[in-house]
């Protein structure tokens, strides 16, 4: 248990562990063997090991959800739902703002000055960009678009959903949370049977 | 007869490269025009001479789909092309077996008149052009999976939507299933047959064309595979991609959209169930021996506190003395009185007792000033009750003639009772 000494204190810290965050400790957690003993740690204090959809990303579940867990569970969802339409929001710009018909996934690299740029030049972006950065959840208070960027992308660094290489390079990388966070959305779009549709018209003829 | 035959032969072959090298070298020097036209629709025919044209037009370089429309390049001269850049979004895959199959039929089939009828040289020729096809055979199969593979390492760089890139993952996949379809054509039992006992056939045609062909297959699979796993890789970035707009949408519709509280259900959704962090907090202790002389360590590791010149905390302890010097004077003093008052209480006098009297007579070294207003002030501290049981005499003047102020020269003490 001693070599995971480490992974379990970021783990029980309420970090999520995904490739790009800590690649060595992923690697080690897709051992079902591994996972198997930091279960059995984490069980006197009510905790296993948790995975999305696709194992893409690992952090900490109740083990049991006595009635303070979910007391807890329901002031995060809370939380959750009010960083829902920032965050979605977020992804479309930097999706636009990228050229991509795609959304950023784990791995991608970010540069807030380059992004700063492409804002600059396009109106629409730049409008997207205000918005988004006065919401509470990102909580700017600047009208300069370079600090409204990078207060942006200080706080999704602090959520984790940003990885910061080197503190004094204005580099970023998306962590696997992003994909947490999909999987969330689509989780409820599920539950609450939401009219949003993830198939392409394409396959949906295919399927005809 | 046969001689004459054979150098006729020989005479086509050098006629034939002649001409080969004369129209190869045609590609060369009108490269520039070729390559513009293969990049554009049309050969630009101002760089081109009237008979260079022709000579292109003749080597079936280029050709003129109609007679008003402009000059193109030859499908085949664009394909080699293509082949030679490695230009994906032209590159054909093109593996026709079933012709080059009758093609070994008769080729055999002549190869075998030929060694029947004993013309050497005859035979050789059909050897080596039976060579020729499988080998175009195999560079063909080869060529498409060069071509495949490419694509596939590339994620389809050449194309930059995801829904091109969707579609040209659709029509490799295609293109793989054309090939493996082709590869099926290949019947050994129907080529052993064929071959007969001839070594030379046996070898070309079932050896190596076996070995040749289960690489194809493994290669083809390999790729069909990788290409699955891509579609499906794009597949998910579009339904992502669609998801996250969809809600986004639905939300901006539907400002007060609230979901229910997923935590309250008996089956609570495992993507939601997320613990609270927990800190694994330490503290240095000393209940250890040997971790004492580390944690010894680190505190004379740790860098020197610099203090500011007019530091406050020097100050505080001298000030408090002070404070605290006074206080037992002024206690010091409080209980000297009250020794006055107990010695007019133990010796009642009815004159009184003069109180700058008894601070003279005792070795007190409290100030006449600071002594009487001591006196007069534990008088007037006096609960009322007490104070009767008293009579405080001062002995006063006025400051001047014209100022009203009072001076109290001394007081007296003496029990009330006993006047």
């Amino acid at each position: 248990m001693i070599e995971h000494g480490p992974l379990l204190e970021r783990l029980l810290a309420g970090e999520f562990v995904c490739a790009v965050s800590d690649d060595r400790a992923f690697r080690r957690l897709e051992d079902e063997e591994v996972r198997e003993q930091i279960d059995t740690y984490l069980r006197p204090l009510n905790r296993r090991l948790a995975t999305n959809a696709e194992d893409s990303v690992y952090f900490l579940a109740w083990r049991q959800l006595n009635d303070e867990a979910r007391e807890q569970l329901s002031r995060q969802l809370g939380d959750v739902l009010h960083s829902l339409m920032p965050m979605l929001e977020w992804l479309q710009l930097m999706q636009e703002a990228m050229g991509h018909d795609a959304l950023v996934a784990p791995g991608d690299v970010l540069k807030p000055a380059e992004l700063s740029a492409r804002c600059e030049d396009n109106q629409s972006l730049r409008e997207q960009l205000e918005r988004l950065a006065s919401d509470t959840f990102f909580g700017s208070q600047s009208e300069q678009l370079d600090a409204q960027m990078k207060q942006v992308f200080k706080r999704l660094k602090e959520h984790g959903y940003l990885l910061q290489p080197h503190a004094d390079r204005q580099v970023y990388l998306v962590t696997g949370k992003i994909d947490y966070l999909v999987d969330l959305v689509r989780l409820i779009r599920d539950e609450e049977n939401l009219p949003v549709d993830d198939e392409s018209p394409q396959t949906q003829e295919s399927l005809l | 007869m046969k001689e004459l035959a054979v150098s006729d032969e020989h005479e086509l072959e050098s006629r034939l490269i002649g001409t080969g090298v004369e129209r190869l070298a045609l590609l060369g020097k009108h490269a520039d025009a070729l390559m513009q036209g293969y990049s554009r629709d049309e050969v630009p025919l101002e760089a081109l001479s009237d008979s260079a044209l022709r000579r292109l037009l003749a080597a079936r370089i280029v050709w003129r789909p109609d007679d008003q429309g402009g000059v193109k390049l030859a499908p085949r001269v664009r394909e080699l092309i293509a082949e030679m850049l490695a230009d994906e979004t032209r590159r054909q895959v093109n593996a026709d077996v079933g012709e080059t199959l009758e093609l070994l039929r008769t080729l055999v089939q002549s190869y075998r008149e030929a060694q029947s009828q004993g013309e050497y040289w005859r035979q050789e020729q059909q050897l080596l052009r039976l060579r020729q096809a499988v080998d175009d055979l195999n560079g063909r199969f080869a060529d498409a999976i060069d071509s495949l593979w490419q694509r596939l390492n590339s994620d389809f760089g050449f194309v930059s939507r995801l829904n091109d890139k969707i579609r040209e993952n659709d029509r490799a996949q295609k293109q793989i299933v054309r090939l493996l379809d082709g590869l099926q054509l290949i019947d050994f039992d129907e080529l052993i047959e064929l071959v007969g006992s001839d070594g030379t056939l046996r070898k070309l045609l079932i050896s190596q064309l076996q070995r040749q062909v289960s690489q194809h297959y493994t290669s083809l699979r390999e790729v069909q595979s990788r290409l699955t796993e891509l579609m499906a890789r794009f597949r998910q970035q579009q339904s992502r991609s669609r998801l996250i707009s969809g809600m986004a949408a639905f939300l901006r519709e539907h400002p007060n959209f609230v979901p229910g509280n997923y935590a309250r259900r008996s089956e609570v959704p495992d993507l939601i169930n997320q613990a609270v962090p927990l800190i694994a907090a330490a503290a240095p202790a000393l209940d250890h021996e040997p971790d004492i002389r580390v944690l010894t360590d680190l505190v004379h590791q740790l860098p020197m506190p610099v203090h500011k010149p007019q530091a406050v905390a020097a100050a505080r302890p001298a000030e408090a003395e002070e404070q605290s010097l006074v206080a037992a004077r002024q206690q010091a003093l409080k209980q000297d009185v009250e020794n006055f008052y107990l010695t007019v209480i133990d010796h009642p006098d009815p004159s009184g007792i003069s109180a700058l009297a008894y601070l003279q007579e005792s070795d007190m070294e409290w100030g006449d000033e600071i002594w009487l207003f001591q006196v007069i002030a534990e008088y007037q501290g006096l609960p009322r009750s007490e104070q009767r049981a008293f009579r405080l005499h001062q002995s006063e003047s006025r400051a001047s003639r014209f100022n009203d102020l009072r001076l109290i020269h001394d007081v007296t003490l003496q029990l009330a009772n006993s006047a």
